[in-house]
């Protein structure tokens, strides 16, 4: 490990606007999908899912179905006899005992029950429905509430309740000093809602030379294969995993559900490709759903506001928890949130996580943060109004302050660097003023009513992947080669749907090397062609890919440094390198090129120094010293290797007829560290940004008391343009001394704030009705449900 | 899982078309019940035309067909006979058009998978018809793009449409 991370070249690349690598091909339509490959003998294949929520499965009638011309095979459970369930390595949590298709019971509406594989995927919806399952019903647990009653259905008889995960850690230290004090008390809740990739998950398996090639719209192409040869009876060297171009992933995409399974299997059984493109409808039930958290507060305050200690209760609805990785690691995420970026000394969080009969709940970026900081910054506004205090006051006189830095916070996150109080101030600068001009405009009209809201946040970023699985860390690896025309080939275990992953490891690597940006090539998401590395997640690819990718740069260019010298005749702390060169310090002719240096070290081995090893290239895993994978006697961890933060304000209109919210200005100060690409990251921002808004104005996936699923596409709203204000970014920039170049993540930082900031906003707008706001989504109906009717 | 007799589900019918798609002559043979976005796709391999939720919703489909912007997920092939389409792969014959160039320039896209459909319901409408910078977002509002919040897209239309953001 370094002490000092630095380029081995000068920054060229690294802060520019590097164009992003693959838009000629996604622009001109070539960019090629899962959904785009169609090798010749393909079948398809459609799913036959559940329409009951909860029910015992008491016949499954396949023939007629099996009779239609173009069938190829009917499956069910019955059938994947040698097929394993998913693993669970978490002994703090109960197990499902996830299988590819329902065995006994179903869980929740759109479980996989059989499977039609056929000549195409018409043929196979056909057949679908020729299918025919019998249920006995169960009663459905549809709340978390009602998950959590002691006389509940239970979901898996052989558990005692619906707790998959019950940490209850000792809460007496917190007890007493809430004894003695002033004590507020608010339960928050966050509806449930899901990533909605505008590619839905698509699978496509073939057997080559007796291995199977998974082709798959996965995060992670290792831990996708590692993960199937856990389930299927295959050997990890008899499975390669490729992930082409992704259509956005945003965690959704990180589990391998069943149809990356299915697919799979039979392929292998049938010796033909076959292919699984979900559909919408399906991906509306059979996707990971997020969020649908609960939060009880219970706070000790001070005379003036503020907070002393905080016991915290966090209740996550899992849905049928038939996923894997597992879910409720959002909920253990929250728990790690909930004093914000305030001088919290003792908070103490238990965490539940239930399963209700509902679509599983799974990965959507944010994990857990918005949930924390939607409950902590309302109710940070609902004290200011409780004690009589400014509420932008009343944070400034708990936000960690540059000199309190590092700081530990009460749940274990090492806090090395950050901007809170600096990013907060500018915000509230620029929210102010933003307001004063929207109270302007809007003054004299009654039906109208405007507001401000602030939510200030960190949020950790490049985490173990430990809390999700209990398997798995949270290191990258890097393997960089050069060839012998000079030419490089980087490979690493990272992962890009979209988020330009690929041009930022060209970007770094162009750098670490001091080589053109053309002379790059990049290879990732392939398991045949990268080390093993862990895949996007968590914000952690710049961060931790970018560590390996500087480690391994810095061992080849060693090497090169070595040759140059030999063949220069000059000692190496005199040499420069630059664009493919190396040249003595002042004097440029004096030079060998990087395709001199590797075809020595390649081809003309006789020429290289003598006792070198021939070759020129190195493999580097990083996996940050900092980063911690369980928690201590006390529950506290530094579960991440950095932290971000940000300030959000939301300037809102109100419109009292309709409970229509119309944002005005948008305004985020945001601290990522170092930047290696503005537009990568602006691009980040901004569709964080959306989709926290999405999550807190429209998006909302109902259940009705029988588990039905209440919304389809039409009804969940993504925002459009119209709905997507136009946004004011204000970039700060402190860099971690912990993390290669002071990088920190990007990946989430938008989606975490706008609950926040929009109900605190819609709180301020509101205030003469008093208004609970406890809850997202906040719907006009919501919204119009807070104004008394008189008013229209 | 064996049954006395086989049973056919498809439809039988089949429709003979023929359309111009991209400059060029197409005869086929179709089954009556296809997606026109299953026949680019799957028959022409025309992958660029991507689809996104098969419900006339998400706009990944657009194509330009005689001129105006089209769902190809929400129309049969059959329906198409003696028409004219245009799809992404055809919008440019050489390198990238002026908006092609103007996504990739303003960071317009992420993912991409939104991208053809935002681009063909661009270069079918007419910017004259949709003013100012509302008209912007009206124009693509029927396009959906989960990656960029929009940012990245406004910025490229600007661009090509050659309208400065407060004008
Ligand atoms: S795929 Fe056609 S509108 Fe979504
Ligand atoms: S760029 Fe990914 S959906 Fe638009």
């Amino acid at each position: 490990m370094t002490d000092t991370w630095e380029l081995g070249g000068r920054p060229v690349y690294t802060g520019a606007h590097v164009t992003r690598r693959q838009d000629d091909a996604l622009l001109s339509g070539r960019g090629t999908y899962v959904a785009d490959l169609r090798p010749s003998g393909m079948a398809e294949m459609a799913v036959v899912r559940s329409p009951v929520a909860h029910g015992r499965i008491t016949a499954v009638r396949t023939a007629e179905a099996a009779a239609v011309d173009g069938v190829i095979e009917v499956i069910t459970a019955a059938d994947l006899t040698d097929v394993a369930p998913y693993p669970n390595f978490a002994a703090y949590t109960q197990t499902p005992g996830t299988f590819p298709l329902a065995q006994d019971k179903v869980r929740y509406a759109g479980s996989p029950v059989a499977v039609v594989l056929a000549e195409n995927r018409y043929i196979a919806e056909d057949a679908a429905e020729l299918v025919e399952v019998d249920y006995t019903e169960l009663p459905a647990v549809t709340s978390l509430e009602a998950a959590l009653e002691p006389d509940s259905p239970r979901l898996f008889e052989d558990w005692s309740n619906n707790r998959l995960l019950d940490l209850q850690p000792d809460d007496s230290e917190v007890a007493a000093i809430l004894a003695g004090n002033r004590v507020l008390r608010r339960r928050y809740k966050m509806g449930r809602h899901t990533a909605m990739p505008m590619e839905t998950r698509a699978a496509l398996a073939e057997v080559h030379n007796g291995r199977l090639h998974l082709w798959c719209t996965n995060q992670h192409a290792h831990i996708a294969r590692t993960t199937l040869s856990y389930v299927l009876p295959l050997a990890e060297r008899d499975i390669r995993v490729v992930i082409p171009y992704v259509g956005g992933g945003f965690g959704l995409k990180q589990h391998l559900y069943p149809e990356d399974v299915l697919v799979s299997w039979l392929a292998l059984r049938h010796g033909r490709p076959v292919r699984f493109v979900e559909d919408r409808a399906e991906h509306m039930i059979a996707a990971a759903h997020a969020r649908d958290h609960m939060i009880d507060i219970e706070a000790a305050i001070a005379d003036d506001g503020r907070i002393l200690a905080m016991r915290v209760q966090v209740v996550q609805d899992l849905g049928s928890a038939e996923i894997f990785p597992g879910a409720w690691c959002p909920a253990l995420t929250t728990a790690a949130h909930m004093t914000g970026p305030y001088d919290i000394r003792d908070c103490v969080v238990s965490v539940a996580a239930v399963t209700t009969n509902k679509t599983p709940g799974g990965s959507y970026r944010g994990f857990g943060v918005p949930e924390a900081v939607f409950a902590l910054e309302r109710f940070i506004d609902e004290i200011a109004d409780e004690v009589g205090v400014d509420r932008l006051d009343l944070r400034r006189s708990m936000l960690l302050q540059p000199a309190d830095l590092p700081y530990t916070t009460a749940s274990g996150a090492l806090l090395d660097s950050g901007s809170f109080a600096e990013s907060f101030e500018r915000v509230v600068e620029l929210g102010e003023h933003a307001y004063q001009r929207a109270d302007a405009q809007y003054r004299s009209d009654p039906d109208s009513r405007v507001g401000v809201g602030y939510a200030v946040l960190f949020e950790g970023v490049s985490p173990t992947h430990h809390g999700a699985s209990a398997h798995w860390m949270g290191h990258e690896s890097c393997t960089i080669e050069v060839q012998p025309d000079g030419g490089v080939r980087v490979a690493s275990g990272v992962t890009d749907q979209g988020q330009g992953t690929t041009t930022f490891v060209a970007t770094l690597t162009a750098d670490a090397l001091g080589v053109p940006i053309e002379t790059v090539r990049v290879e990732l998401a392939d398991s045949d062609a990268t080390p093993y590395g862990l895949g996007a997640f968590g914000s952690r690819q710049a961060v931790i890919g970018g560590g390996a990718i500087l480690l391994a740069a810095a061992e080849v260019q060693g090497k090169v440094k070595k040759i140059a010298a030999h063949m220069l005749e000059a000692p190496t702390d005199d040499l420069v390198i630059e664009a493919g060169r190396v040249h003595v310090a002042g004097s440029p002719v004096r030079a060998v090129t990087m395709a001199d240096i590797a075809t020595t070290a390649v081809i003309r081995t006789i020429d290289l120094p003598p006792g070198m090893e021939p070759g020129l290239e190195a493999t580097a895993r990083y996996e940050p010293e900092l980063m911690e994978h369980t928690p201590d006697e006390k529950g506290r961890i530094n579960a991440n290797a950095a932290y971000a933060n940000a300030a959000h304000a939301a300037v809102i209109r109100v419109d009292l007829g309709t409970g229509e919210i119309e944002i005005l200005d948008y305004i985020l100060a945001h601290d990522c560290g170092t930047v290696i690409n503005p537009p990568i990251v602006d691009g980040q921002i901004w569709g964080g940004i959306a989709q926290g808004l999405g999550g807190t104005l429209y998006e909302d996936l109902c259940f009705n008391d029988l588990g039905q699923p209440q919304t389809a596409f039409m009804d969940y709203l993504v925002p459009s343009a119209i709905e997507i204000p136009d946004l004011v970014i204000e970039h700060f920039e402190s860099p971690s001394p912990n993390t290669p170049l002071g990088m920190k993540g990007v990946g989430e930082g938008g989606t975490v704030g706008p609950a926040a900031a929009i109900g605190n906003a819609l709180a301020q707008a509101l205030a003469e009705f008093s208004p609970q706001i406890h809850e997202t989504p906040l719907s006009p109906a919501v919204v119009r449900a807070m104004i008394p009717d008189q008013r229209t | 899982m064996t049954a006395p007799t086989a049973r056919r589900v498809e439809p039988s019918v089949e429709v003979p078309i023929s359309v111009t798609v991209n400059g060029e002559a197409v005869e086929a043979v179709v089954p009556a019940r296809q997606l026109l976005a299953d026949f680019l796709r799957e028959e022409l391999r025309l992958t660029g035309t991507h689809v996104g939720c098969e419900q006339g919703i998400c706009g990944a489909c657009t194509i330009n067909l005689d001129g105006e912007p089209v769902r190809s997920c929400i129309m049969l092939a059959a329906q198409v006979d003696g028409s004219a389409i245009t799809t992404v792969e055809g919008l440019s014959s050489e390198g990238l058009s002026p908006l092609q160039q103007a996504f990739k320039d303003n960071h317009g896209l992420q993912c991409g998978f939104c991208t053809p459909g935002f681009l063909m319901t661009l270069s079918t409408v007419d910017p004259e018809e949709y003013p100012g910078e509302e008209g912007i977002r009206e124009a693509i509002s029927g396009n959906l793009c989960r990656c960029t919040g929009y940012g990245g897209i406004l910025q490229a239309v600007r661009t090509a449409w050659n309208r400065p953001q407060d004008g």
